[in-house]
Parts: structure tokens; C-alpha cells; sequence
């Protein structure tokens, strides 16, 4: 710390050579020929101080920092020039601590800049990543929005397919009703007129005429072809019923797996030979349900798993599996079947699309299913392939 | 600190405070009062409007019976607070401070700014705040205007340093509060520094030899 502005500044650091030689034979002239300087310890900084000179002590502070001498001056003199040379070395020592100082300070306030500076970007680099993460953070929750958005305005337009579906199913069931009724009815008079066929005289004359052998054997088959046509009516306004709902069945425990094989049962009568089904069921809890609604999920599943099969015009399986862990129960149906192209599985939700003829399909079959298992808060996802198969996974949460 | 060799024994006590608090002031009124065996010339260097642009010096000492030189070296600091860095350069090597407080109750602020910066360049410049022998000087207590003296001790009370009440402008208190100051230094150094056994010197005897006052 020798070097701080306070330090107890030396003769010769105030007086350096340069203005040594400068005052140095100005001081020799006026002291009249002999003059020596020495620093406080004695030694010499200019001339020989000789031994019988007068000594002036030059103090700055306390304590003499050196000594004026000649041999020649009268005391006055001397003295006199100690004063003169005090003024200058006072002058000189403001400037040497003041310029010290200033350099202290100067170095000392750019170690704190430098500091502020350090803190500042670190700071920055703080704020930086924070901004990032907000940024992604907004982005996250915008796309979150967005997908809610969307699965709001699916929702609604299922809610408002469901209502017109209901809406149908209901006004086509009336009249369904009665043509039904009507028909079945009509069959029994062509079977009243079928009796004039046994009669005789001019009434046979005429039936052979008319050919109403044919006509009846004709009308019969008509009739029996228009109700079939109406039982498919009825079939297609029963599945708009179930996907809208209409019947509102009561909540039941039941096990899945007996579901699974009931399903399985109402399948089996119209599947072709040369498709079986596999099971590998584990034991799973019973869960609150609506059985009715949890039957029709299956056997849209499994049927659309047959005719994937019967699609592919090959023998094949349906595999069904199911297991329970912590979480809920896990179900998979797997078909070997002719699989689905991207963009079909992209739509296979969506009511009314269907990728058979006009009259075979009416393309509710998944639409219903997936509203089926949104109401029992589960989850059901497709996977397939096209010509390899296609796995149906479905999941109902269990209570904890 | 004090710096030291066989013969000498250097004292370095700052006068620190916020901005025309009266440090300098005191200086002046201590070399006009104390009369020590040997007592330098005031080094001022104020600007013309006289303000502190880098510090004050005045020099003071005496002789212990050992024979041992003390010198006393009284700093001002710059009150205003763009010079921060020339205040802790000042402040840099203190062994004893006196804070000189402006009593006037619209300087309350700047006095409270004051101490912070004393606190916070005492601990940048490696003082021991804590243990920094200190005089706390309110002056300017004679304004109409200045805090009461009981108000002052009753926020103070929990503050381990002495408190002065000073007019220095007439001298009132500047001669105590170093007094008070020297005790603090000589309690502090005094036995690490052997005073006593190695020199002579008691605590009276150091604050009489430093006021030139007979013990």
C-alpha cells in the first residue's frame, strides 16, 4: 500500500531530476555560490553538503522530508530560499497526491463499472432466457387453445348431427311404423285374393286371362322385398338412435369381458366362414357403465373388424385381448383385415363417413363408438395398415 | 492498520459525510484549537466554490516518552456523490472515522445515503465495519430547523457508536468529537500496538499527547 496518494511522499519523488536541474543553479546563485540539498536521511539530491554549512529542514507535514544547505548564504538568505522552495514543494506534493488520487479513484470507479457491467448482463442473459421461455410458454398454451377450439367446434357439430339424427329417427319411425303394419296387413289380403283361385265359372275364365297366378306370386315377393327394404330402414334409424342416444339406458356394474363376448355372440350368427375370433381376456374390475351402449360400441368395432376381413377376401382373425392396470382398463381389437389409408383414418370418426356403396353403410358405426366412450371418459384410438390389419385400442379409466 | 516502523507510528482518520456537512470545516477548527507538540499546515484543495474535489489533509503529532513519533493524518472525503471513487480511495487504509452528519432535518435523506456509502466502500475497501473504531457527529445542531437532539439519541440508541451534537462553525463539539475518536482508535490498536508497555503511553496520556493537552 506503499504507493496509495496518502503514502509519506519522499524529497526525491517530489523533485525529480529534471526539475532538480532546473532550480538547482537558480538556488546555487541566490544562495551565492554553495548550496547542497539532502533528503530527510541525510543524503546528498544536489551538491556536496559540507560540514560547516548552515541546515534549513524542509517540513511539509511534521517531520523535516529533507534539508537545504550552503556554506555561503547568509542566514536570512537561506531561509528565505527554504521558504521559496517549501512553496514549490507544497505545490508539487498537492499535484503528486491529487493526480494519485484521481488515478485511484479513476481505476477504482471503472472496477465498478465493470462490476455494474457483469451484473447487467447477467441480468440480460436472465431476462433472455426468461423471454424465451415465455414465448414458448404463450405459444403453448395459443396451440392448447386452438386444439380445445377445435375439439369445441367438433363437439358442437356432433351435438348438432346428434340432434338432427334424433330428430330423423324419430319422424322416420311413424311412418316406418305404419307401413310396416300396413304391409304385413296387405299380405294377408293378397292371400284372401289367392282363395278366388280355386273358384270356377267365369270368375276362372278371367283369372287365366289376367294371369293372376303371376301377379300373385309376383306381389308376394314384392311385398316381401318392401319389407326387408323397411326392416334396413329400421335398422339404419336404429343406429342413428344409438349414436344419438335417443334411448338413455340406466347405469350398471358390469364386466367388460362379458360385454366383449356378448358383442362376439350377436356377431357370430352372420360372420362367413373362414374368420374366427381369438380371445385372450384377463380378469378386469367391474365398472359403472351402460351396458347397452358398451354391447353396441363392441359390436360396431368387431363388425367393422368382420367386414375388414371379408373386405380382404381372405381368411383371417380378430383377435380381442384386455387387461386392467392401475390406471384403467385396456382393451384391443385386432383385425387382419384390409387395413385403412391415412385418410381414411383421418375421417373414420366423423359421422357419416363410410367407405362402402350407398345402402351399405350409413358410416355411424365409429362415430358412435367414439361417443360411447367419451361418455365413459375413456380414450379409443385407431391403428392400421393398409392389407395388414388394423388395431382398435380403447382404454376406460378405473376410479382410484 | 496504522502504518509503522521503529519510529513512527502513522495514524490515518477519515472524516467521512454526506455533501457540505461540515467536514472540512472541522479540520479547520482543529487546527485552530489543538495545540499538539507538532501540528502541519492544512492541506485544502477545494474548488472555487468551496467544495472538496479531492480531500483535506491535516497533520498532527507527538512524541511518546519511548521516543516513538505517533503522527495523526486527518482526511476529509468529497461529500458529493458523483465521487464515489475518490471517496473510497480516501476512505482506503482508515484506522479510525468520524461520520459527519448534517443535523439539518431536510438532510435526513442525504445522511442516511451517506452512511450506506460508508458501509458499503468500508467493506469494499477491506474495513471491518463492524469493528472500525467511529464517531457519529451531528453538526449544525444550532439551525432553527434541525432535528432535536432527543429524537437523534432515541433513533440511535441501538447504534453501538458515540454520538456528538456539534456547531462547527463556532467549534462547539469538534475538539470532543475527536477526543472521543482518539479513545476509540487507542482502545482498538492501542494493546495490539504495545502502547502502553512498549512506549509509555496510556489512553489519556495518547489523547492529551494528540490534543496537546499536560496529561
Amino acid at each position: 500500500m506503499s504507493l496509495g496518494f496518502d503514502r509519506e511522499w519522499q524529497l526525491d519523488e517530489l523533485l525529480d531530476e529534471a526539475s532538480r536541474e532546473k532550480i538547482g543553479p537558480a538556488l546555487r546563485e541566490l544562495l551565492r555560490g554553495d548550496f547542497a540539498l539532502t533528503d530527510g536521511a541525510g543524503q546528498a539530491l544536489w551538491g556536496q553538503p559540507s560540514a560547516d554549512a548552515r541546515r534549513e529542514p524542509l517540513i511539509l507535514e511534521l517531520e523535516a522530508v529533507g534539508y537545504l544547505l550552503s556554506s555561503t548564504a547568509p542566514a536570512a538568505a537561506l531561509s528565505a530560499a527554504r521558504d521559496l522552495l517549501l512553496t514549490l514543494l507544497r505545490a508539487q506534493i498537492r499535484f503528486k497526491m491529487a493526480s494519485t488520487l484521481h488515478l485511484e479513484a479513476v481505476a477504482e470507479d471503472f472496477e465498478s463499472l465493470k462490476r455494474e457491467h457483469a451484473r447487467l448482463s447477467e441480468s440480460e442473459a436472465r431476462y433472455k432466457t426468461l423471454s424465451a421461455e415465455l414465448e414458448s410458454r404463450v405459444k403453448k398454451q395459443v396451440d392448447q387453445l386452438e386444439e380445445r377450439q377445435q375439439m369445441l367446434y367438433e363437439a358442437e357439430k356432433l351435438a348438432s348431427v346428434g340432434q338432427l339424427a334424433a330428430g330423423m329417427a324419430h319422424e322416420i319411425n311413424n311412418p316406418l311404423g305404419f307401413v310396416r303394419s300396413n304391409l304385413s296387413t296387405f299380405e294377408k289380403y293378397v292371400g284372401k285374393f289367392a282363395e278366388m283361385k280355386t273358384a270356377s265359372g267365369p270368375a276362372a275364365e278371367s283369372w287365366r286371362v289376367l294371369d293372376l297366378d303371376f301377379i300373385l306370386e309376383d306381389s308376394i315377393d314384392l311385398l316381401h322385398d318392401s319389407a326387408k327394404g323397411m326392416e334396413r330402414i329400421a335398422r339404419i334409424v336404429a343406429d342413428l338412435k344409438a349414436f344419438s342416444n335417443v334411448d338413455r339406458a340406466s347405469e350398471e356394474y358390469a364386466d367388460l369381458n362379458n360385454c366383449l363376448h356378448e358383442a362376439v355372440r350377436m356377431l357370430e350368427t352372420q360372420t362367413p366362414a373362414g374368420i374366427g375370433f381369438h380371445f385372450d381376456l384377463l380378469p378386469l374390475p367391474a365398472i359403472v357403465c351402460l351396458p347397452g351402449h358398451i354391447n353396441q360400441l363392441f359390436f360396431n368395432i368387431l363388425r367393422n373388424a368382420v367386414l375388414a376381413i371379408k373386405d380382404a377376401g381372405r381368411p383371417g382373425e380378430v383377435r380381442i385381448s384386455s387387461e386392467a392396470d392401475d390406471e384403467g382398463i385396456h382393451i384391443r381389437i385386432h383385425d387382419t383385415g384390409v387395413g385403412m389409408s391415412q385418410e381414411q383414418i383421418e375421417h373414420a370418426f366423423e359421422p357419416f363417413y363410410t367407405t362402402r356403396p350407398v345402402g351399405a353403410g350409413v358410416g355411424l358405426g365409429l362415430a358412435t363408438a367414439r361417443n360411447v366412450v367419451q361418455a365413459h371418459s375413456g380414450r379409443i384410438s385407431l391403428d392400421s395398415q393398409p392389407d395388414v390389419g388394423t388395431t382398435v385400442t380403447l382404454f376406460f379409466p378405473t376410479p382410484p | 492498520m496504522p502504518e509503522s516502523d521503529a519510529r513512527h507510528l502513522s495514524f490515518k482518520l477519515v472524516y467521512y459525510g454526506p455533501a457540505q456537512s461540515g467536514k472540512t470545516t472541522n479540520l479547520f477548527r482543529l487546527h485552530d484549537q489543538l495545540a499538539p507538540e507538532l501540528k502541519g499546515e492544512l492541506m485544502t484543495m477545494e474548488t472555487k466554490d468551496d467544495r472538496t474535489l479531492f480531500f483535506d489533509l491535516l497533520p498532527l503529532g507527538f512524541r511518546a516518552p519511548s521516543g516513538l513519533l505517533i503522527k495523526f493524518r486527518l482526511f476529509t472525503v468529497p461529500g458529493q456523490v458523483a465521487h464515489d471513487g475518490t471517496r473510497k480511495a480516501v476512505l482506503s487504509r482508515a484506522d479510525g472515522v468520524v461520520f459527519v452528519a448534517d443535523a439539518d432535518r431536510a438532510q435526513e435523506t442525504n445522511n442516511g445515503e451517506s452512511f450506506q456509502s460508508l458501509a458499503a466502500n468500508c467493506a469494499r475497501v477491506g474495513l471491518d465495519f463492524e469493528h472500525l473504531p467511529m464517531v457519529v457527529q451531528f453538526n449544525k445542531c444550532d439551525l432553527p430547523n434541525a432535528v432535536p437532539e432527543a429524537e437523534i439519541r432515541e433513533r440511535w440508541s441501538a447504534a453501538p457508536w458515540p454520538l456528538v451534537f456539534a456547531v462547527a462553525l463556532n467549534g462547539q463539539g469538534i475538539e470532543s468529537t475527536f477526543e472521543l475518536l482518539l479513545r476509540a482508535v487507542y482502545r482498538n490498536f492501542g494493546e495490539k500496538l504495545e502502547l502502553l508497555a512498549q512506549h509509555g503511553l496510556d489512553e489519556n496520556a495518547f489523547v492529551a499527547g494528540a490534543l496537546g493537552k499536560a496529561a
